[in-house]
């Protein structure tokens, strides 16, 4: 028996005009939590994939058990006990948690009846061995995406998997998500399973992995043990480069107010309530003022009610001192307000398109980029060459990539440099980091702060606690649509900051 | 990460992917054509009134219909047949331009079904308002401008309308679209039967047709169509037709236009956040699209020739349905529509070209055109393997980190309109197989629903 329940020696796999993995080999011992970590488009999910069969590698073997083994489909891999938690969870909406669960493993009866009792017994029973409480009968759409979580986690177990793939499972959690799920995987690892845990976070990666296997642009950098290594040298093997994991700023010099807010009223279309009620503040010029709180109380809401993306029922939004509480979206931007949005998929960017197109999806109407209605290529090609080398946005082919071939992180850069290069008085921006690693994060925080120091009003969105302590100057907390309070970074600690996020602590209520 | 510099991804013309798009659509067209081969074979070794000799003649007629030159003696000739282009090319106009709505449309994100609609109100604007002009004495060419422009902007309101649906109420255009079909042929048979002076009761014999526009003088001009294809029906309508689908091609990709639209149809979301009013565009896409179609509808009728027949409430026009193949086989191209369209026209004449000179009848074409809609949804398939051979090795399009399950939910959206347009469509196409099988090796004296070849009188 070997010492390794999986050994991937030796993996190439190639895509046309790249290498997405070069010679790259992982281990994974029984009971152990194995980090994979690398930057966006380093090669971690095309390493799991070839791992489950998704992908065939060039080159390189796969071997369970010491033996070697050939993984064409993900059959095979469900076969050898390797189950995945893909980034996008691959659920049907409009099934039960129970139908998903079962969906591909179902147990049948004489004539081919599903014998759905079984199957929810043991569900049940797995759910409550591992904690991974989930109500069963509800439709997948109906739950939070925490829960998603856990029926694809609950659909891994269902299949006897011991060998599991988390693919960047924390991405969409909030932060005490994150805590139950390191608790789960910790349950799991003591049970003996196997489980390998691809990520860009360094404190989860501390906070769980027995190992940690570093891969840089498609080659094995080193696997090291995590109780040997720190933050630091991890994400200098990670950048290939020392990377600043602080945030550095001068302190901010805030003057005229940009954005006025005055009591805004926003209706819900999940419940009957208000996302967002009643709320009012004020953003400077030259400074960050960052709403924190845990996803879901209403800070998309807010952001669709200011920039327009949806109908405020009351309240007044000033901007330069225009009124623009019901004028258009497209008013509203060319009042002077940039947009990073928060789902770089559904409204960031038209994946359809190439990736210049995509650059000038706010200034294709600029007398610059257009005659009479007709665009000017060239100056679009021109103007996107320039934004793709500024930020270091790469891609395939260039300008003429398709948007949807694009990494996620590629994708972001990119809608960040459109965003930041209007130059507008007034940034919105909506987790502008989510889903980056840790070389883009430094970046995109330097540009933010460069925004500041040039004058403009920031307001930021950010549900990761330490961007929120690091790069703002202000922190407004919502909770359940409502300012509950109103900290200084530089006094406040994660502690205070998470009673404000979970409701337990209110300014203003004291007072009364 | 090794990585092409811009530049050096530069794809030979052959390896493009439009010319791969060319490659599957003309795969489906051999598959369609080798089907009706076979059903042409078929349906001769079952008949005892065709000989071995009347099938090989059938099999070539399929291929080569449009350059038969009738017979000599007893052997088919084939060779340049003025006539027979003239008439692929006359009839290749209607099917271009509802081809055109559907391709504008889809590259929208819509779904226009409703063409065949559009196409009847087209229909009745031009007809009402060429006849009534003519009558007036109105001087030709004001009269022929008015009757296009009647038609096509009554096209345009009436596919307006599953726009506004789907802008405002968020109802898929899909079932407005089919709504208003059937209100559109109701709504033009009532018309027409309520004002009997348009009906055509001079000409002996015939019955429930609307006086042709040569009657009131109000005809496109040939524009050297009767030089080159002296004796056929072609006219100028197929340059006009020429001109209008090169002009939707400028407009979807040369101007901002376009460029909004299109956001709009890829992503509505994303478009909105750019300030792209959606629903203005959503209206507008659909409203485009009613224009083609019924530009497709004036376009024919302004021939001449052509006759309407009026009690269309039971039944809809089928270049309505024929243009969603027409775009498919294009890859929604505007350019290729004119080439899918003329080839859509082409099937036709060799269907008739079978009908007069052997035992067989024309259905045989409906079958063909029914084998290639399905087969388009195949085009997509052979499109991504193409692309995928063709591609190996040279300048890549996937990148950094492929995203495997986002390309299969392209794919999968392209095969599912696909199979949606094979459904929208089965129901004429499968009748009319029906049809040709109940009617093939009977007597060849079917005369056409709406039309009288002028030509081949």
């Amino acid at each position: 028996m070997s010492e390794y329940v999986i050994e991937m020696n030796h993996i190439r796999k190639e895509f046309p005009g790249i290498v997405a993995n070069d010679d790259i080999t992982l281990q994974l011992k029984k009971g152990e939590i194995h980090a994979l970590l690398g930057e966006n488009g380093a090669g971690k999910s095309t390493l799991m994939s070839v791992l489950f069969g998704l992908y065939q590698p060039e080159a390189g073997e796969i071997k369970k058990d010491g033996k070697v083994v050939k993984i064409d489909n993900p059959n095979d891999a469900t076969a050898l006990g390797i189950g995945m938690v893909h980034q996008h969870f691959k659920l049907i909406d409009v099934f039960t948690v129970l139908d998903n669960i079962i969906l591909g493993a179902e147990t049948t009866g004489a004539l081919g009846f599903l014998k759905k009792k079984e199957a929810r017994e043991k569900v049940i029973a797995l759910s409550e061995k591992y904690g991974l409480k989930v109500d069963v009968d509800a439709k997948v759409e109906d739950i939070t995406v925490g829960r998603q979580q856990r029926v694809e986690i609950l659909k891994m177990l269902y299949r006897d998997n011991d060998i599991l793939i988390f693919d960047e499972p924390t991405a969409v959690l909030t932060p005490q998500e994150i805590d139950e799920l390191m608790e789960i995987m910790r349950g799991f690892a003591k049970e003996g399973k196997s489980i390998l845990f691809i990520t860009h976070k360094l404190n989860e990666i501390m906070a769980v992995s027995d190992r940690v296997t570093v891969l840089r642009k498609g080659k094995y950098v080193g696997t090291v043990n995590t109780k040997d290594t720190n933050k630091q040298e991890l994400s200098n093997m990670m950048v290939g480069r020392p990377v600043q994991l602080e945030i550095h700023k001068k302190p901010a010099e805030p003057k005229e107010t940009v954005l006025k807010v005055e009591g805004l009223t926003v209706p819900s279309k999940i419940h009957k309530n208000n996302a967002v009620n009643n709320v009012s503040f004020e953003v400077h010029a030259g400074e960050i003022l960052c709403i924190a709180g845990i996803d879901g109380n209403g800070q998309t809401e807010l952001i669709y009610g200011i920039t327009g993306l949806e109908k405020a029922s009351a309240g007044k939004i000033t901007l330069l001192g225009h009124d623009i509480s019901n004028a258009s979206i497209r008013k509203r931007a060319m009042t002077g307000m940039s947009h990073i949005p928060e789902d770089r998929h559904k409204h960031g960017l038209v994946l359809g398109y190439t990736l210049e197109q995509n650059l000038v999806l706010q200034k294709y109407r600029e007398p610059r980029f257009q005659n009479h209605g007709f665009i000017k290529f060239d100056e679009v090609r021109k103007y996107s060459e320039k934004l793709i080398k500024d930020f270091d946005v790469r891609s395939g082919q260039g300008p003429i990539t398709i948007a949807r071939s694009m990494s996620g992180g590629n994708q972001q850069k990119a809608i960040i440099a459109r965003e930041l290069d209007r130059d507008e008085p007034l940034l919105v921006a909506v987790q502008p980091t989510r889903g980056l690693d840790v070389g883009a994060i430094e970046h995109i925080h330097a540009q933010i702060v460069n925004e500041r120091d040039k004058g403009h009003a920031v307001l930021l969105v950010s549900l990761e606690l330490d961007e929120v302590l690091g790069l703002s100057d202000r922190i407004l907390v919502i909770y359940e649509g409502e300012i509950v309070g109103e900290v200084d970074p530089k006094q406040t600690t994660p502690e205070e900051l998470g009673l404000y996020m979970s409701g337990a602590k209110r300014q203003g209520k004291e007072a009364e | 990460m090794p990585r092409l510099e811009p530049g050096t991804g530069k794809t030979k013309w052959y390896k493009t992917d439009g010319a791969v798009a060319v490659y599957s659509a003309l795969i489906s067209i051999l598959i369609g054509m080798a089907v009706g081969a076979i059903i042409v074979v078929v349906v001769g070794l079952l008949k005892s009134n065709i000989t071995p000799a009347g099938i090989w003649e059938g099999v070539r007629l399929v291929f080569l219909g449009v350059f038969s030159t009738g017979r000599n003696g007893s052997a088919l000739s084939f060779g340049f047949n003025a006539v027979n282009l003239g008439n692929m090319l006359f009839r290749a106009v209607p099917l271009i331009m509802t081809g055109l709505s559907v391709a504008v449309a889809f590259k929208t994100g819509l779904f226009n079904i409703g063409a065949a609609g559009q196409y009847l109100m087209g229909t009745m604007g031009t007809l009402t308002v060429g006849l009534w002009l003519g009558w007036a004495g109105v001087p030709t060419f004001v009269a022929w401008l008015c009757a296009f422009l009647a038609g096509v902007i009554l096209g345009g309101l009436w596919g307006a309308i599953p726009g506004l649906f789907k802008a405002f109420l968020n109802i898929n255009e899909v079932i407005t679209c089919i709504m208003t079909n059937w209100i559109a042929a109701n709504l033009v048979t009532w018309w027409f039967d309520a004002h009997e002076a348009f009906k055509n009761s001079a000409e002996g014999g015939k019955v429930g047709y609307i006086i042709p526009l040569k009657n009131v003088g109000v005809v496109t001009p040939k524009m050297l169509m009767n030089v080159i294809f002296p004796g056929s029906q072609a006219n100028g309508g197929f340059w006009i037709a020429v001109i209008i689908a090169i002009a939707m091609w400028v407009m979807m990709t040369k101007t901002t236009f376009g460029y909004e639209l299109r956001a709009c149809g890829s992503n509505r979301h994303a478009a909105k956040y750019a300030g792209i009013n959606d629903k203005k565009n959503i209206i507008l896409s659909m409203a485009i699209a009613g224009c083609l179609a019924a530009a497709g509808a004036s376009l024919y009728y302004l021939s001449g020739n052509t006759e309407f027949y009026w009690s269309t409430y039971q039944k809809l026009p089928a270049e309505g349905f024929n243009g969603i193949p027409v775009a498919l086989l294009a890859a929604n191209h505007p350019i290729g529509v004119i080439f899918s369209g003329i080839f859509m026209s082409m099937l036709n004449i060799s269907g008739l070209q079978l009908k007069y000179l052997t035992a067989y009848n024309e259905y045989i074409s409906d079958i063909i055109i029914a084998v290639i809609v399905y087969l388009s949804a195949f085009s997509m398939l052979f499109k991504t393997v193409l692309s995928k051979k063709i591609r190996k090795g040279t300048g890549g399009n996937v990148n950094d980190e492929p995203a495997p399950a986002e390309n299969k939910g392209a794919a999968g959206a392209a095969v599912s309109q696909a199979a949606a347009t094979a459904e929208a469509v089965s129901g004429p196409a499968e009748s009319s197989l029906e049809e040709a099988i109940d009617k093939i090796g009977e007597s060849p004296d079917i005369v056409s629903a709406e039309t009288e070849e002028g030509g081949e009188k």
